[in-house]
């Protein structure tokens, strides 16, 4: 599989075992050049395995992986050179100051000391982090740690930018302030690769990959993956899950149980509800009807939710609780 | 080059703004030097005065090694809390973050050595400006000795909770079999053969001899065995950047 010339970032059979566990179970896809490219899955599914390894700091298992043709392992300088990366914990000193972390990371890249100079100070401007800038790192509030990171990611002037979780417990202000800074850095033409928990944070990206136990589950644009799932999604949770599903196999409905009750989509979800909540045989314990999510693409592709980080998506019905 | 010179003023930096571990670094050899100094030396036949002159070099020996290490240690908090991904993620040779991690070792080690040259008065000690220059050059030798050991050995492990381990099973027999608190030559023969296998007799020795002119391996030696011993930890310590996050 050879890259196309605006192939940022290229996985093609990527394999990665730690002993007996399988991280990543043969990944394949593309990245395309100046793309904001997400890769959405539960804690676990191996998005910060793959994202170590194109960041050179593992080595695959089996299968390549490569950054504008660069192989992350034959050739690591040249990706190093060409990546710049957030990590879900924090990397800069916490008894340094923001700017001496800026400068000092900017010379060991090679920057000449005046030059970094200048870069702290216009990282430090344009991450809005210049009330903080004298401060030592661990004064810094959450979203500006964060934005921290990012101008840390950024000393060297990368052409990919991964984001692995790069928004892990922030409160949402916080979290739209560090994607504004992200969407901005995308519309001047960096490429920005970034894995999330979050689907509303995945929204935001041109295609998302689901990743689901080490394997790619489906990839497309948001709009593509949600359209796959019709009008509206009913969820239900039932007294007699395995009863509601036969009858409502019965009634040419297309139910999928998973492990948070039963799945209907529906072109039109809203007219369908009452007559299934005058209908069924079984009593209705919690019911839930809205526009069709990235949460519940992965739901219906994988049987399982995306955990504690997923918010639901805009709901046309409230939650209602019928028990 | 740039790298190299960055990651010293990163740690020199770094190690600035933790004052509190540089004076805590600062108190265990004057213990040693003052308090099991002066009693021990009140009942060696050398007699006390020059049983303190006769350890401090041992005394400086024990700064360097306990530092170096500390220094060393500190790259696996660096691992352990994350900063080493952002060092290695970096587009610098696996070589230059090794022997730049060895060299600022070393000169965090020599802060307090160096700081400990302010007691020689109250020991009795005096310098001619080559006995001091000697001193140095081999207080630098054992400071680059003992941080290369810390990284290529300390630096391999993922948590911190491992430095009383390393410090009781690698420094202090490294430094009681030194000769740094009696002198090897009186001591039984099967103490003093370990002891031929241990760095820290060679930079405690050569320390010594540039304060005292009697040294119980000869000069060439010690160097010899320290530079080499230099050269072969710098070798593993490359290994220790190389295998990334990678077991």
């Amino acid at each position: 599989m050879a890259g196309s010339p605006g192939t940022a970032v290229l996985v093609a059979g990527l394999r990665k075992n730690y002993g007996p566990v399988t991280a990543l179970a043969g990944v394949d896809l593309a990245v395309a050049e100046g793309e904001m490219f997400a890769l959405l899955g539960p804690n676990g599914a191996g998005k910060t395995t793959l994202f170590s390894i194109l960041s050179t700091l593992r080595s695959p298992s089996a299968g390549t992986a490569s950054v504008f043709g660069h192989d992350v392992v034959k050739a690591r300088t040249a990706v190093r050179r060409l990546i710049g990366i957030v990590f879900q914990d924090p990397a800069v000193d916490q008894r340094l100051s923001t700017r001496d972390n800026l400068e000092l990371m900017a010379r060991f890249y090679g920057v000449a000391s005046g030059e970094a100079r200048k870069r702290a100070e216009s990282l430090l401007q344009s991450l809005h982090l210049e009330e903080a800038a004298d401060r030592p790192a661990r004064t810094l509030s959450g979203g500006q740690r964060r934005r921290l990171e990012l101008a840390r990611s950024l000393v060297a002037d990368p052409k990919v930018l991964f984001l692995d979780e790069a928004t892990l417990g922030l409160d949402v202000d916080a979290r739209r302030g560090f994607w504004a800074e992200v969407r901005a850095l995308a519309r001047r033409g960096l490429t920005v690769f970034f894995t999330t928990h979050y689907m509303e944070e995945a929204d935001v990206a041109d295609r998302i990959a689901l990743i689901d136990k080490g394997r790619i589950v489906t990839l497309d644009t948001p709009r593509a993956l949600k359209n796959e799932l019709g009008g509206g999604v009913i969820r239900l949770a039932t007294e007699d899950d395995e009863q509601a599903q036969a009858w409502l196999a019965s009634n040419n409905y297309t139910p999928e149980r998973n492990e948070d009750g039963l799945m209907l989509v529906s072109k039109d979800a809203a007219s369908l509800l009452p007559v299934l909540l005058r209908d069924m045989p079984v009593k209705v314990l919690q019911v839930e009807v809205h526009e069709p999510s990235l949460e519940d693409v992965f739901l219906r592709r994988t049987g399982r939710s995306l955990g504690d980080g997923a918010a639901a998506g805009p709901h046309l019905f409230r939650r209602i609780g019928l028990a | 080059m740039s790298a190299y010179l960055a990651i010293l003023s990163l740690d020199i930096r770094r190690q600035w703004a933790d004052r509190t571990r540089l004076i805590a670094s600062f108190v265990q050899p004057l213990l040693y030097l003052f308090v099991l100094g002066s009693g021990l030396g009140a009942s060696t036949t050398m007699g006390g005065a020059s049983y303190l002159q006769f350890i401090f070099p041992g005394v400086v020996g024990l700064s360097l090694l306990f530092t170096a290490s500390f220094s060393a240690i500190a790259i696996v908090f660096d691992r352990q809390v994350g900063f080493l991904k952002a060092v290695l993620v970096a587009p610098v040779s696996r070589t230059t973050i090794a022997l730049g991690k060895i060299t600022s070792g070393a000169l965090q080690a020599l802060v307090p050595g160096l700081l400990l040259l302010v007691f020689t008065p109250l020991v009795g000690l005096s310098f001619s400006v080559s006995s001091l220059a000697a001193f140095l050059l081999a207080m630098v030798l054992s400071a680059a000795t003992f941080s290369a050991l810390g990284v290529a050995v300390a630096a391999r492990f993922t948590s911190v909770t491992v430095f009383p381990v390393v410090s009781n099973a690698l420094l202090m027999p490294m430094f009681f079999l030194s000769g740094a608190m009696y002198p090897l030559d009186r001591a039984p023969v099967w103490l003093r053969g370990i002891a031929h296998l241990d760095p820290a007799a060679y930079a405690v020795d050569l320390m010594r001899a540039a304060l005292s002119g009697h040294a119980l391996f000869p000069v060439p030696l010690s160097i010899a065995v320290l530079v080499l011993f230099i050269a072969a930890m710098s070798v593993l310590s490359v290994r220790v950047f190389q295998k990334g996050e990678d077991d």
